[in-house]
């Protein structure tokens, strides 16, 4: 290039208009002309006024509403007109009927052939925009994950709930279905209807704060992927135990996984993977707190009070947040070893705590939080755990089974156990079981008050003995009248009752009972002296007289026991209408039995022996209680 | 986070209200430029405005996924077109021609007045030097103007600008380079050292 540069070739130059050699040689030019680059200074300069109308144009928001109100209502004028000409109307319908009619079929045909397999119930949900825009991306990576929404029914009117929602991608029938599980859609707004639940069944721990949820739900599949929805808002559910398991079409149905989105929570959703267009029963299980069960028995005595009416009743109280409709309800006796609360595992903002890969409590959760305890050393995890519960659940009527160390009471049929609401229900009744009543009079342990006593053997001899009895107060009712009308005798906390055990219940102090004590005389004797003239050795004898009365119009069985806080002492009795019995080393215990409305009185003379009296006791064979 | 235009598009077309309405607010100003360019007049193309976002919306279903921007924009020149044809056919008049397309138009004074950080004689400066590069786009033949409005201030790339204008990447190049000469010829040289 010989001379400078023109104007046109320093403007395609600056704003790259120029072909690559013209570019080039401008670039050579102006690395050499002072004078060019002068020109280009200027020329760019006097140019860059033209960003003084940059930006410089801004729509009104009345403009923009107005815009969007005109093209989103382009159509509308035109049905106005048609409603302002009703003759006009009336043709135009005339005409829509008859190309619809027409092209109706045609279209069917095209929508079936582009969409073969359609939900059995599908709601179109209206996705927001960040949604759908989520949808697209994913489509255009991979198979289609933003899908219509399908479902069925809203649980029942509780405050809290925990619901299942399903969702469907699509897959053409008879395509191979892709192996590459969708990306699992975090949008937060849903539009769904909800399956119903079919059953439900709980299984509730008393020793723990845990109760098994399964319940049964049917749900309409699409060929293909399909997502699965768990919400438990306000619920005591724990999301780690959450199971979902296919009850038929096993082959053709798996769940292949969980995925808790983020920023969603108290939410879940469950990958399925379907062979099939259609329903499929599924059954759900997963662990909750809040619901608890208490034992309650109410024994009415017979008139002669050797027999007694049991019935044992059980009381359900729910607060875990869920309503539970028509529910078998099981109650499980019997420790179970628990790794995590499962109040606090529900409570937890995400299920494994933080969704960032960090802390150990993901490890921890992941390896499983509850565990069951079977045998003295064995723990089974939970699913394994679960497996074995089911298997038992298959039966219907009323049972009471042994689980290792655990024993499951099944309600009959079902309840319907609202939230926040308790209800007793009854576990089981038995008549005249034959009952052995005793008053017992021990100072020591409960002073000058005679204890009354009612004894029964949970086993076959007493009509019982086919479950052990479960924790519980126990209440007794007597006979108050002829009439039959009741007075309470008393009540107390039963612990558990194996089979086959005695149970004593102690029924408080009886007032018509007396026992009265007296001690009538007291000496030493048969004194020993060491070397020194001091007393090493001694006897000492007390005489008591014993006063039982028994004021009540049924002949009483009454236990007297006596201490005398030594080992080594001799009674003996003033005559044999009483009998007493060692009743270890250091207490004697005597029983009579009292016709009704009389007093018995007996006296005995106990010797306790002190120092060196002890070696003589032993070696001259004195044996205590002789 | 923000979604591309063809994502919005594609919701819009599903049905999603919010998708069509984020794109008019995304674009408006632009669209609105490029037709004030276009016409030289405010009220024309505001009424192009509502036309061309119109046409997208009964068109959407013929965009074909990509390069929305360029779409949309082609839209907004056949518009100015038809929208010319129809003005040869129905001479309309401004009242207020000369600031029709400055935003401060309706109320110059009243913008100086508000900029308070700004000297009022420097603002009368700027605004002056604003309408003298107004009127020299304006005196563009349409298809140079139509090509720097899309190529400047669009930011359309060489190739977008000729599929909107329908002709060849070098005719626009051609174009741009002719409206860029024109420009430097008609714009005073003191305007862009004040700017």
């Amino acid at each position: 290039m010989n001379g400078h540069l023109t104007d046109q070739q320093l403007i395609d130059y600056q704003f790259d208009l120029a072909s690559e050699a013209d570019s080039g040689e401008a670039r050579t030019h102006l690395e050499k002309c002072e004078t060019c680059r002068r020109r280009l200074h200027a020329l760019a300069r006097k140019l860059g006024a033209l960003e003084l109308l940059r930006d410089d144009v801004t729509a009104s928001k009345t403009l923009l509403s107005e815009t969007l109100r005109n093209a989103t209502q382009a159509g509308r004028w035109k049905v106005l007109l048609l409603h302002r000409l009703p003759w006009a109307g009336a043709v135009a319908a005339a005409v829509v009927v008859g190309i619809g009619l027409l092209s109706v079929p045609s279209v069917l045909r095209k929508e079936q052939s582009r969409r073969p397999s359609s939900p059995v119930v599908v709601q179109q949900k209206t996705v927001p925009p960040k949604a759908l825009v989520a949808a697209g991306k994913g489509e255009a990576k991979g198979p289609a994950h933003s899908m219509p929404v399908r479902g069925y029914e809203q649980t029942p009117s509780g405050v809290a709930t925990s619901v299942l929602v399903a969702a469907a991608p699509t897959a053409q029938a008879g395509t191979v279905i892709d192996e590459r599980p969708p990306f699992a859609p975090a949008s937060a707004i849903e539009l769904v209807v909800l399956p119903r639940r079919e059953d439900v069944q709980l299984t509730i721990y008393n020793a723990a704060d845990l109760t098994l949820v399964r319940e049964r739900r049917n749900l309409t599949l699409k060929r293909g992927w399909n997502w699965l929805q768990f919400m438990w808002a306000n619920t005591l559910i724990d999301p780690t135990s959450l199971h979902l398991e296919p009850l038929e079409h096993k082959g053709q149905v798996e769940v292949q996984q969980l995925v808790f989105p983020p920023r969603l929570r108290e939410l879940g959703r469950w990958l399925i993977r379907s062979e099939i267009d259609g329903p499929a029963p599924f059954e759900l299980t997963c662990f909750t707190s809040g619901l608890s069960w208490r034992a309650f028995y109410m024994g009415t005595l017979s008139a002669d009070e050797k027999t007694m009416h049991l019935e044992g009743h059980v009381r359900v109280q729910n607060n875990s947040g869920e309503d539970y409709e028509d529910a078998q309800t099981r109650l499980v006796v019997g420790e179970v070893h628990l790794l995590d609360q499962i109040a606090e595992l529900a409570r937890r903002q995400y299920p494994y705590g933080s969704p960032l890969p960090t802390g150990e409590m993901r490890e921890e959760s992941l390896d499983g939080a509850v565990y069951f305890r079977q045998g003295k050393d064995q723990l089974v995890p939970f699913r394994k755990g679960v497996g074995q519960m089911l298997e038992s659940w298959e039966r219907k009527q009323i049972q009471k089974e042994g689980l290792s160390e655990y024993f499951l009471y099944t309600i009959e049929g079902t309840e319907t156990i609202p939230n926040e609401w308790g209800k007793r229900l009854l576990s089981f009744e038995a008549d005249d079981i034959p009952v052995k009543g005793l008053y017992k009079h021990d100072e020591e342990r409960w002073g000058t008050e005679t204890i009354r006593f009612l004894s029964f053997a949970n086993d076959q001899e007493h009509k019982l003995g086919e479950t052990p009895i479960p924790d519980g107060t126990v209440r007794v009712y007597g006979r108050a009248d002829e009439q039959g009308h009741l007075s309470y005798v008393g009540g107390m906390e039963v612990k558990y009752i194996p089979v086959g055990e005695e149970v004593e219940l102690n029924l408080g102090s009886a007032r018509l009972v007396e026992v009265k004590p007296v001690l009538m005389d007291y000496r030493t004797t048969n004194h020993t002296f060491d070397a020194k003239g001091e007393v090493n050795g001694w006897e000492e004898v007390r005489t008591w007289k014993i006063e039982v009365v028994n004021a009540r119009t049924l002949p009483v069985e009454v236990q007297v026991a006596r201490g005398f806080e030594t080992p080594y002492w001799s009674l003996m009795l003033a005559d044999g209408a009483v009998s007493y019995r060692k009743h270890d080393a250091t207490h004697a215990r005597f029983e009579l039995t009292i016709p009704p409305r009389q007093t018995q009185v007996f006296e005995y003379e106990v010797t306790t022996y002190h120092g060196v009296r002890q070696e003589a006791f032993s070696k001259d064979g004195i044996k205590a209680g002789n | 986070m923000a979604y591309s235009d063809e994502n919005l598009i594609a919701a819009h077309l599903k049905g999603d209200p919010t998708a069509f309405r984020e794109l008019v607010c995304r674009h408006g100003d632009g669209v609105l430029g490029y037709l004030c360019h276009m016409t030289g007049n405010r009220d024309q193309a505001e009424d192009l405005f509502q036309e061309t976002f119109k046409r997208v919306h009964e068109k959407a279903h013929t965009f074909r996924g990509e390069g929305f921007k360029s779409w949309l924009f082609t839209i907004a020149t056949r518009v100015t077109i038809d929208g010319a044809r129809r003005r040869k056919r129905r001479v309309a008049v401004s009242l207020n021609q000369e600031r029709d397309c400055d935003e401060t138009g309706d109320s110059q004074l009243a913008t100086v007045a508000d900029e308070k950080a700004t000297d009022p004689a420097d603002e009368m400066v700027r605004q002056e030097q604003k309408e003298q590069v107004r009127r020299a786009i304006e005196s563009l033949p349409t298809g140079q103007r139509a090509t720097l409005v899309l190529a400047y201030y669009q930011q359309l790339s060489y190739r977008e600008v000729a599929e909107v204008l329908g002709c060849s990447v070098g005719t626009v190049k051609t174009q741009m380079s002719r409206a860029l000469a024109t420009l430097a010829q008609r714009l005073p040289d003191s305007i862009g050292a004040t700017k």
